[in-house]
């Protein structure tokens, strides 16, 4: 009950925003938007990233009828952008839809198709152009503490390093660089892109981190709405391991059990 | 007057409004934005706002996206 409720008043604070739930999710690859809608309802998480296409006029769907926008804040993304220009000019485009609530926008310039790596300097550009406009900057990046650093310093209120490359289900590459940028910087740490399963996204929790963004794990997953819950879980088990301390290693036992009052 | 429309192309008549074609096309105003010859057009001057020939248009909303 009391760890609960360490659980539950630990909140995720992103520039002025509170978040309860340190699990944020994508809504891309899903088999059907129902899968998708099941799924995030499941996870708990309260903050979703979107993508800003063309619409379809054809489209037999509208992927909004699936999100209930009083429950989950939008964040649109900038995937696909290879500049900063592309990038500043997609959110700003994005600002001119009433579906996005909030100023809290994912930035993402890649410089490369195949490792979907960011461009490090594209990125710092295009972020102090957001900054400078009014947009609360949420920055997908290596997990590199320089560039972290100079994430915080252009103004985002959050750093989010990749745990392995977008979609490639390998986990938490270099968990060691993750937990100097946690030491680094002094805004909050969410972990973009990598985890491929539950345990991936608690070992990243324990490492200390704010919270993790997951897409491709959940969505690309047998059972998608199974994998969401077995995330929030995770998430949730990992912050509180982290916060309550884990045992140091040791390289020989300890006895759990007394010797004192032995008989034999 | 020739138009293109989210990389297609379409036959509008002359001096028609961003705001027309909107409603031409049913368009939800809330859940799109309207970039014309990749300028972004607020929806405060969609009324105001006259096409030309051969202007290209991109009308965007949400999509699956991580």
């Amino acid at each position: 009950m009391e760890n609960n409720m360490k659980v539950n008043e630990d909140a995720l604070k992103i520039g002025k925003y509170t978040f309860k739930s340190r699990l944020l999710i994508g809504t891309g690859k899903y088999p059907d938007f129902q899968t998708m809608k099941d799924a995030a309802d499941v996870s708990g998480a309260e903050i979703i990233t979107v993508a800003v296409r063309r619409i379809d006029f054809n489209a037999k769907e509208n992927m909004l009828s699936y999100i209930d926008l009083n429950k989950y804040t939008l964040l649109p993304n900038t995937a696909g952008c290879y500049t900063a220009e592309d990038a500043v000019n997609t959110l700003r485009l994005a600002r001119e839809l009433d579906v996005f609530r909030t100023d809290l926008v994912k930035l993402e310039v890649i410089g490369d198709p195949k490792t979907l790596y960011p461009d490090n300097e594209e990125l710092i550009k295009a972020a102090k152009i957001l900054v400078k406009e009014g947009f609360t900057v949420m920055p997908y990046m290596l997990d590199d503490p320089v560039l972290a650093k100079k994430l915080e310093d252009a103004g985002c209120p959050v750093v989010m390093p990749l745990a392995s490359p977008i979609g490639s289900g390998l986990g938490i590459r270099n968990p060691y660089n993750i937990k100097i940028i946690k030491e680094t910087v002094s805004v909050p740490v969410i972990v973009d892109a990598g985890v491929g399963t539950a345990s991936d996204a608690c070992k990243t929790m324990e490492l200390g981190v704010d919270g993790i963004l997951i897409n491709t794990a959940i969505a690309g997953a047998a059972d998608p709405v199974g994998m969401a819950f077995a995330m929030k879980n995770a998430v949730e088990a990992g912050r509180l391991a982290f916060m309550s301390g884990r045992i140091p290693m040791k390289l020989y036992a300890q006895a759990s059990t007394q010797m004192e009052g032995i008989v034999f | 007057m020739k138009l293109e429309i989210n990389g297609k192309e379409y036959i509008a008549g002359r001096d028609v409004t961003v705001q027309k074609l909107m409603e031409e096309f049913k368009l939800d105003l809330k859940s799109t934005a309207v970039a014309v010859n990749k300028s972004i057009v607020p929806k405060s001057s969609y009324g105001d706002f006259v096409l030309r020939e051969n202007d290209k248009i991109d009308v965007v909303t949400i999509a699956p996206g991580g």
